[in-house]
């Protein structure tokens, strides 16, 4: 039996809606430790923190064309904390000018019985890899430097090989929607990473 | 062979080589004197045309015709010579004349200097001057002194200007350098960056934790007002820093603890300032600036937080908050006044007159519990407990994470996050602080009004910020040891005074601080009993009644009354003691009926032996009895009443 058809209806009620302000860049491996160094100077005055984490990405193909699509992850390093879930819609086409990528965004936690829920409801995974590397703050800006890898052998995150040779660097913001200001110290803060990794916004219908 | 014929005159003459100038008219011939070698040397390199390369021919026939003239005429001796004259024979020529001449020279020089030295063939002998040609007149040896002088002079002003240009341009130097080297300490110590030609550094406390969104930008300029000319001032720093206006001058926060202002006319009007510290010596003015920017800035972000809390917060009585101050009361009847000092250096605003000084009721404690607190709670949102454990997650407490999954319902909700505010924390502060110093005063008042017996307090020293403790203890002179039933341990809370008996009790106070005095009241009344109880036992007295609180007699207004009644050993006499904190003691003794007089001879007593029984009471004249406190007293009692053996 086919899933049942899923529409998409804009989340109402109780929750403030959340967008997600994002640029994105990448740096070789060679250029990490020089990377490192400096987010630790610009950022928030605290102890480098390392994360492992394991995202599995599901879909539900409903009859419509575009498939609905769930991220859910999991921390390999602390494996008693709950899931996230998180569901990113369409990047907003406003004003060219903003610097950064924005889009609304739902985050949930989740316990661990997550993926027996999400295969129930009717999602399929589409992929999965293990996602290793830093995480820093400054104010309200998180910065991710993350190594990808891809899994060669299904449930198992130790078999892993990395996808390419550079380390992929994410600014981002959370803010509840309406706020406009952040754009700006997005691109001042990626302003002063300027010569060793370039972060701008991609937008990801570009690159499917 | 032997001389024979007449000697024959031999006559040697050179042959004339030099050339005959002249024929004088009587016969005589002047000759050329003969060249030296010099001279010789000299006429035959004139000769030579040195601007003649060996590819000029012409000139070289120019010369040709000159020289064929002269070549005839010594052209015997100089043949060889003329030859080697030939410039285009020979590159090295001109080298070789060269070394020629100075070997000459040389050969000259060294033969002078023989001369000189040896003395043997030729001597130097000094030229007698002409006498009237040194005689110079004397305008014109001044006039050639003033010259020279004036040369001198030149040359040596020409030196001076060009070193003070330099001593000039090294000063300059060392200001550049002295600007750099002012600006790696700035840095040492504050963070800088540059932003195009200009550098700005950051003194908020964003980089530790606060959320404030004040930026505290300031700029750093160089300090260019300086005239070379004038001697550098003490002071003198290259480098200047220029603050945010708002942030100019130097603030503190004022808590205060006073009794309820009559009238809230005049709130907001807080303005006593005390005198900044000077700064240390050693200390660069440009960081005693950013240092009191910073604090002002920090005094900010605290009494913000303060007055953003003060209006949320619902609390049972509102807190005001006027223009620079928060008023709250933690106890009836108190005021608790929290104001933002800010003076930005104009001594002429003060509007509060020094000459009237308040007594200084600043509670600096509760300012430095205010700094350490906020700066806790920058601590708090630079721990690594907020970090997302996955990277995806938003930032947030780990717990509140949980709350999800675990299905946490509103109160388990309301119990993750912090309820405790800042104001909450130093009214809280403030309180246990008052009720403090009001325990304190109570029991010292009580110690000096009453001496018998006395009180004393043990106050612990390590405490909380809202609990503090102090052990009672009531006893009487001289009689530590025996009477010592009375200890108390009371333990100071927020708003609650709890106290510990020596016998268990629990009992708990509030703030009143009549309470307080009352109860103290109370067991000093009991003490007194219960030394007569303990002082029995020393003296061999048997306690035949004793009661913590009577149910007879007058009802006292404070606590109850408590008695005793004590019989002698060998029973003949009794004592009893009522003793109540309002009323007073009361002594009666009971005599036997041998003793008193007033008993009615009756005939129903027939045997002797009834008459050994205590039988009236009498009253006892307590302040006229000898003996500094009620215990000696009653020892001296019970020792005059003690029949001996």
């Amino acid at each position: 039996m086919e899933a049942p058809p899923v529409s998409v209806l804009p989340i109402t009620g109780g929750t403030i809606s959340m967008m997600e302000y994002l640029l994105q860049g990448s740096v070789l491996d060679q250029a990490l430790e020089s990377l490192l160094h400096r987010l630790r100077g610009l950022c928030d005055n605290m102890e480098p923190e390392t994360f492992a984490d394991h995202e599995l990405v599901y879909l539900l193909k409903g009859q419509q064309g575009n498939p609905f699509l769930l991220r859910a992850r999991r921390s390999l390093s602390h494996p008693t904390v709950p899931w996230h879930l998180r569901y990113l819609g369409q990047p907003e086409v406003g004003d060219k000018s903003r610097h950064a990528l924005v889009r609304n965004c739902v985050d949930v936690a989740a316990s661990h019985s997550l993926p027996d829920f999400l295969n129930e409801m009717g999602f399929r995974m589409d992929h999965e890899f293990v996602a290793k590397g830093h995480i820093f703050r400054k104010g309200v800006l998180k910065v991710v430097v993350s190594k990808l890898s891809r899994i060669l052998v299904p449930e198992n995150t130790e078999n892993t090989e990395p996808l390419s040779l550079s380390y992929l660097v994410e600014l981002s913001v959370l803010v509840p929607a309406g706020q406009d200001t952040m754009s700006e110290d997005m691109r001042s803060f990626a302003e002063q990473l300027k010569p060793l990794v370039h972060l701008e916004k991609i937008d990801p219908k570009r690159h499917m | 062979m032997s001389g024979s014929g007449p000697a024959v005159r031999v006559s040697i003459e050179s042959s004339c080589e030099k050339q005959v100038q002249e024929v004088s008219l009587d016969g005589m011939e002047t000759y050329v004197p003969p060249l030296s070698m010099s001279q010789n040397l000299a006429k035959l390199a004139q000769r030579i045309d040195f601007g003649q390369g060996s590819d000029s021919d012409e000139e070289g026939a120019e010369t040709e015709p000159r020289d064929p003239q002269e070549w005839g005429k010594q052209e015997p001796e100089e043949d060889e010579a003329t030859v080697k004259f030939q410039p285009s024979l020979w590159p090295w020529d001109s080298v070789r004349n060269n070394l020629r001449s100075s070997l000459t020279e040389m050969c000259v020089l060294y033969d002078v200097l023989s001369v000189v030295k040896e003395k043997k063939y030729m001597a130097l002998d000094p030229v007698s001057q002409d006498p009237s040609a040194g005689k110079t007149p004397q305008v014109f040896q001044l006039i050639s002194k003033k010259k020279s002088l004036a040369t001198a002079a030149q040359l040596l002003l020409k030196g001076a200007d060009k070193l003070s240009k330099s001593v000039a341009e090294n000063q300059e130097n060392r200001r550049q350098r002295d600007f750099n080297s002012e600006l790696l300490r700035l840095r040492s110590q504050w963070k800088l960056r540059k932003v195009g030609d200009k550098i700005l550094g950051d003194l908020s406390y964003r980089s530790a934790g606060s959320l404030f969104p004040h930026a505290g930008t300031f700029e750093v300029i160089k300090n260019t007002d300086i005239d070379l000319d004038k001697k550098l001032p003490e002071d003198y720093c290259p480098l200047n820093v220029q603050i945010p206006s708002d942030l100019e001058g130097s603030a503190y926060i004022k808590v205060s603890i006073q009794k309820q202002a009559p009238d809230i006319g005049d709130l907001g009007t807080v303005s006593l300032f005390r005198r900044q510290p000077k700064a240390k010596a050693g200390t660069q003015p440009w960081h005693v600036k950013l240092e009191a920017a910073q604090n002002v800035l920090l005094c900010k972000e605290i009494f913000a937080q303060l007055s953003r809390e003060a209006v949320q917060i619902k609390s049972q009585i509102p807190h005001i908050v006027v223009k620079n101050q928060i008023i709250s009361q933690p106890f009836p009847g108190l005021q608790l006044s929290i104001s933002l000092c800010h003076s930005t250096g104009e001594k002429k605003n003060q509007r509060a007159s020094p000459e009237k000084p308040k007594p200084d009721d600043h509670l600096y404690v509760l300012e430095h519990n205010l700094h350490q607190l906020m700066r806790e709670f920058h601590k708090q949102t630079l721990s690594s407990i907020v970090m997302p454990h996955p990277a995806s997650a938003p930032f947030g407490h780990k717990r509140q994470r949980m709350a999800g999954p675990m299905a946490y319902d509103k109160a388990e909700i309301s119990n993750l996050q912090q309820n405790e505010g800042l104001l909450e924390k130093i009214i809280k502060q403030a309180k246990h602080i008052f009720l403090r110093s009001r325990t304190a005063r109570t029991i010292d008042s009580l110690a000096s009004r009453i001496e018998d017996p006395q009180i004393q307090a043990h106050w612990s020293n390590i405490n909380d910020v809202y609990e503090s403790s102090v052990k009672v203890l009531i006893t009487s002179q001289g009689y530590e040891q025996i009477c010592k039933s009375i200890q108390l341990q009371l333990n100071i809370g927020v708003e609650q005074i709890r106290v510990v008996h020596r016998d268990g009790r629990v009992i708990t106070l509030s703030h009143q601080e009549q309470e307080l005095q009352d109860f103290l009241l109370s067991q000093m009344s009991q003490h007194q009993v219960h030394a007569v109880q303990q002082l029995a036992k020393v003296m061999g007295w048997h306690v035949l009644s004793f009661s913590n609180h009577v149910g007879l007699g007058s009802v006292e207004s404070i606590g109850n009354a408590s008695a005793i009644t004590v019989a002698s050993s060998n029973g003949e006499y009794a004592i009893s003691v009522r003793n109540g904190p309002e009323s007073g003691c009361k002594v009666l003794v009971q005599f036997p009926r041998s003793q008193s007089k007033e008993l009615p001879k009756s005939d129903v007593i027939q045997d002797g032996k009834w008459n050994h029984l205590r039988g009236p009471y009498k009253e006892v004249h307590w302040s006229k009895m000898e003996g500094r406190n009620f215990v000696y007293k009653m020892e001296l009692l019970m020792a005059a009443l003690t029949p001996c053996p």
